[in-house]
């Protein structure tokens, strides 16, 4: 069964475990993908991870010249193929959550591919692997469902879920407030 | 006995997941190098050059099911990382002594010469006890149980300890005192998210202990509740319902207070307490003084928090109280664990499933490695060499005589000490890195630039290292086989994924050589392979509180580890203590203790007005002689900060990101500035994962804890000065 990145921000701790996990996938060079950031460091520990949402239209392939932004048939949006891509940085403009990073020195974009020799087979890529709080999930579609039964409040909303910002994604977010939802046992 | 219902059932968390097998590699399961949490791991082999090339998570380990952190994933980048130690060393110039210079390589034979002759005369010249070994428990039972032999049957000496006083000391005496066995938790950790309330005390879980967070964030999920008892709002104190914010060292009247609270509102279990209990009355009438607002007084939080805290445990149908450093690295530390463990005894909330006392283990092998015999006062099994009977048994499974045993010797801290009156001259080291990780640097420093001999074994040229005549150089975790003893008590097995590289050996293979070379051999030579002393520490612990009898490493593979205590082959071990209501004291009562309040050994004053306490970062293990070496942790965390509440910052003038001096009575350091309210206004933090200048411990204060001899690491008096302008220069 298909199952999808999802991500329940209020969990995070800023281990960035998920981070030293993308280092490790086969195809990643041994360089991290993804971003964590602390919300307000002045203020308290908040933290949450910004992942690739791997739009269904994604912006950066669109906006590329050169076709070098391929998207596998699980719907995960690939990094950039070094034979085709150009270095014109357009997707690094185009994104609206600034997720492809750029090698200068290779001339070349780099990105999250959902550690695409995992996800092709169901396995879950390294993030969604190693995160000890359940912050990053591979969940499938009835999963995600239930998440969303669960954090209902009964007023035809998904309560801390908000309205696509680009595009529909294939990754699904969960913003903080999880817990708002939940009835107190006592 | 009831029968404990728990099997290594796949919980609500656990998915049937494939690893992704790459061409060319082969996966050696094992688990995680660093702490107590022991998290499963896959090691990816390539089989080309059988050398450790990454990591693939292990998704069917029952306690964290894939689930690592930063430290777990990079933990194999050590193995056959360029400052490994491939031959021994040895420096000839003792001037030297306290820095990384003047070694040369020598070979095995030459160094065993040395250390061999050096211990010889020592020993000749001033009585056996002049040679000292200082171990530590981020090694396996294997290794933990052969140095407790090595030092009283190979050096015979009185003088061995380890670094577990500055880590689970005070826990060890407290569970004792209260429950009459130190296993670290009651309950497995696969019970933690199906509880209904969980207390805890002193613990920066999501820094020091991540992978159990996705346990800790279901009881909420669940509806349950989370309470944080913390001087600073760390990451789980942030989401918890309840965050109890007070001053360091304060606990002990925070949990009278807390206790007092749930006896005068209605939620002592009375059956429970006449039947399987001690000491309630004493203690009622202790805790009276208690009140919320005394409570208040002396701890700074505020009272309806007090008050809320004991209404959620004490109404709670299952709760676990859980701590850890925060509490028991005090001089009151042992006080401090009994006085939360009460909140349990008193409610009846201990000795059923979801219900129970837990201390968080820190190292990998803390647990394991306080049951075998390498602390001052303890014999394999959780005996005590005071006790003749004890002596008597492991003497006969060692083959010696009972009067040829040694007698207790001294904690870690108090061996510096005797260091300095020239009692302990030489030092065997392995498996810790005092340099850093003792409080009171600069007299721990000196003390170990005196010794007329030391050894340090390690894989990495530590801190410690600098102030040794001879280092051996010894294999890392995954280059080694054997058993460590998790933070649920649960014996699981260390694999072995590559070859010892280089020269380098497994500390058991040193001492039993060194042995060998002392004309010790026939209390050692027998033992060729790591399961053979597996096998001859399952018969020393045979009857002891910590029996290890029943388990085999072919058990524990079979059933996903074996808890403790496990008495013959056929016993599946003990996952949940005191189903039966029987507790280890010998009339099955666990006691309810009456605890008296008293100051910290240092308390703020004009001179020096701040609370100073240490701790971890997410990033780094203990004296990150470890973790500082690996590029994706350090680039994480590269250097110590000071934390300082910003209207604290104000009143000093000094800014976000701007480097200050921090001192107190014993030593000075400079230190970046990072400004946050996770803190509380008469607190700063540092945290002590870096040497040399950089060493917190230089400031930290070396004052014990009467019963488990643990350094007050969590609070001393503290100042901070702006630092001159450069302009001065």
């Amino acid at each position: 069964m298909k199952k999808r990145l999802y991500l329940e921000l209020e969990n995070c701790i800023g281990c960035r475990s998920c981070l030293a996990a993308c280092t490790q996938c086969g195809g990643h060079e041994e360089r991290n993908r993804n971003y964590v950031y602390d919300v307000n460091p002045l203020l308290n520990r908040q933290t949450m991870p910004l992942m690739c949402l791997h739009c269904v239209n994604p912006a950066c392939a669109r906006s590329c010249p050169a076709q070098a932004i391929q998207i596998h048939e699980t719907g995960a949006v690939l990094s950039a193929l070094v034979e085709k891509c150009i270095g014109c940085q357009n997707c690094t403009i185009a994104c609206p959550y600034g997720i492809p990073k750029f090698d200068t020195e290779q001339n070349l974009m780099y990105k999250c591919d959902l550690c695409i020799d995992r996800s092709k087979d169901g396995i879950p890529p390294m993030c969604a692997s190693v995160c000890p709080t359940n912050t990053l999930q591979w969940l499938t579609d009835d999963e995600i469902e239930a998440k969303q039964k669960q954090f209902n409040l009964d007023n035809g909303k998904w309560v801390t879920s908000l309205p696509y910002l680009e595009g529909e994604t294939n990754v699904k977010v969960n913003l903080p407030g999880i817990l708002q939802g939940v009835t107190k046992l006592f | 006995m009831q029968r404990d219902n728990y099997k290594n059932e796949r919980d609500k968390y656990f998915k049937e997941i494939e690893n992704l097998n790459h061409p060319n590699e082969t996966l050696v399961k094992t688990h995680c190098s660093y702490c107590a949490m022991q998290c499963g791991m896959n090691l990816r082999v390539n089989t080309k050059t059988n050398k450790i090339i990454g990591v693939e998570p292990r998704y069917d380990w029952p306690v964290t099911l894939g689930k690592m952190c930063p430290k777990g994933v990079t933990a194999y980048q050590q193995v056959n990382h360029k400052d490994r130690l491939l031959k021994p060393l040895i420096r000839d110039d003792q001037s030297l002594k306290g820095t990384k210079n003047g070694f040369r390589e020598a070979s095995w034979d030459e160094a065993y010469e040395l250390i061999v002759k050096r211990f010889t005369d020592l020993q000749k010249n001033y009585g056996k006890d002049s040679v000292s070994v200082y171990s530590g428990v981020s090694m396996t039972n294997e290794k933990c149980y052969l140095t407790g032999k090595f030092a009283r049957v190979a050096l015979q000496t009185r003088y061995i300890d380890y670094n577990g006083r500055f880590c689970m000391a005070s826990a060890a005496g407290g569970l004792n005192r209260s429950l009459g066995i130190d296993r670290g938790s009651t309950i497995p950790w696969t019970d933690v998210h199906e509880t209904d309330c969980i207390f805890l005390a002193g613990s920066n879980t999501a820094d020091c202990h991540p992978t159990m967070m996705f346990r800790v964030w279901g009881i909420q999920e669940r509806g349950g509740y989370v309470i944080v008892a913390d001087p600073r709002e760390t990451p789980v104190a942030r989401r918890a319902d309840l965050h109890l914010d007070l001053k360091p060292g304060t606990d002990l009247a925070l949990a009278n207070g807390i206790v007092n609270l749930l006896i005068q509102n209605g939620y002592a279990d009375e059956e429970f307490v006449k039947n399987h209990t001690n000491g309630f009355e004493e203690t009622k009438e202790l805790v009276k003084e208690f009140t919320p607002e005394y409570t208040s007084e002396i701890t700074g939080v505020a009272p309806e928090k007090i008050i809320r805290a004991a209404e959620l445990y004490g109404k709670a149908p299952n709760a676990i109280v859980m701590f850890a450093r925060g509490i028991e690295q005090q001089i009151k530390g042992v006080d401090n664990v009994s006085a939360y463990t009460n909140m349990a005894l008193v409610t009846g909330k201990i000795g059923r499933a979801k219900s129970g006392v837990a201390t968080i283990t820190g190292q990998g092998n803390g647990q394991g490695g306080r049951e075998h015999g390498q602390k001052a006062d303890a014999l394999p099994g959780y005996r005590k060499i005071a006790n003749p009977d004890h002596v008597k048994y492991v003497s006969k499974v060692w083959g010696i005589e009972p009067e040829e045993m040694p007698k207790e010797g001294v904690s870690a801290f108090e061996m510096f000490g005797l260091m300095e009156q020239k009692t302990i001259r030489a030092l065997y080291l392995l498996c810790s890195n005092p340099a850093v990780s003792a409080p009171d640097q600069n007299y721990v420093r000196e003390q170990m630039k005196n010794l007329d001999f030391m050894v340090c074994v390690d894989f990495f040229l530590s801190e410690s290292a600098e102030f040794a005549d001879v280092v051996l150089p010894t294999t890392t975790w995954a280059e080694d086989e054997g058993t460590t003893t998790n933070v649920e008590g649960r014996i699981i097995k260390i694999n072995r994924a590559q070859m010892p590289l280089g020269e380098s050996k497994p500390d058991w293979q040193i001492q039993i050589e060194i042995a060998e070379r002392l004309g010790r051999g026939k209390y050692f030579s027998h033992l060729k392979t790591s399961k053979d002393v597996f096998n001859e520490l399952r018969v020393a612990s045979k009857g002891g509180t910590a029996d290890y009898y029943g388990v085999t490493w072919e058990k524990i593979d079979k059933q996903d580890g074996v808890f403790w205590p496990c008495k013959d082959e056929s016993d599946p071990g003990t996952p949940h203590l005191f189903l039966d209501k029987k507790f280890n004291h010998p009339d099955g009562k666990a006691k309810i203790l009456a605890l008296p309040d008293r100051p910290s050994a240092e308390v703020p004053d004009e001179k020096y007005p701040l609370h100073l306490t240490t701790g971890r970062v997410v990033y780094h293990y203990l004296s990150g002689n470890q973790t500082r070496r690996i590029q994706f942790l350090r680039d994480m965390c590269p250097e110590p900060f000071v934390e300082v509440h910003p209207e604290t910052a104000e009143k000093y003038s000094i800014e976000h990101e701007e480097y200050v001096r921090l001192y107190t009575r014993r030593g000075e350091a400079t230190y970046k500035v990072k400004i946050t309210e996770a803190i509380r206004k008469d607190t700063v933090f540092v945290p002590y994962h870096w040497g040399h200048e950089k060493s917190i411990n230089l400031l930290t204060i070396g004052a014990l804890d009467p019963y488990s001899r643990m350094p007050e690491f969590k609070t001393c008096a503290a100042q901070i000065e702006k630092m001159k302008t450069r302009a001065v220069q």
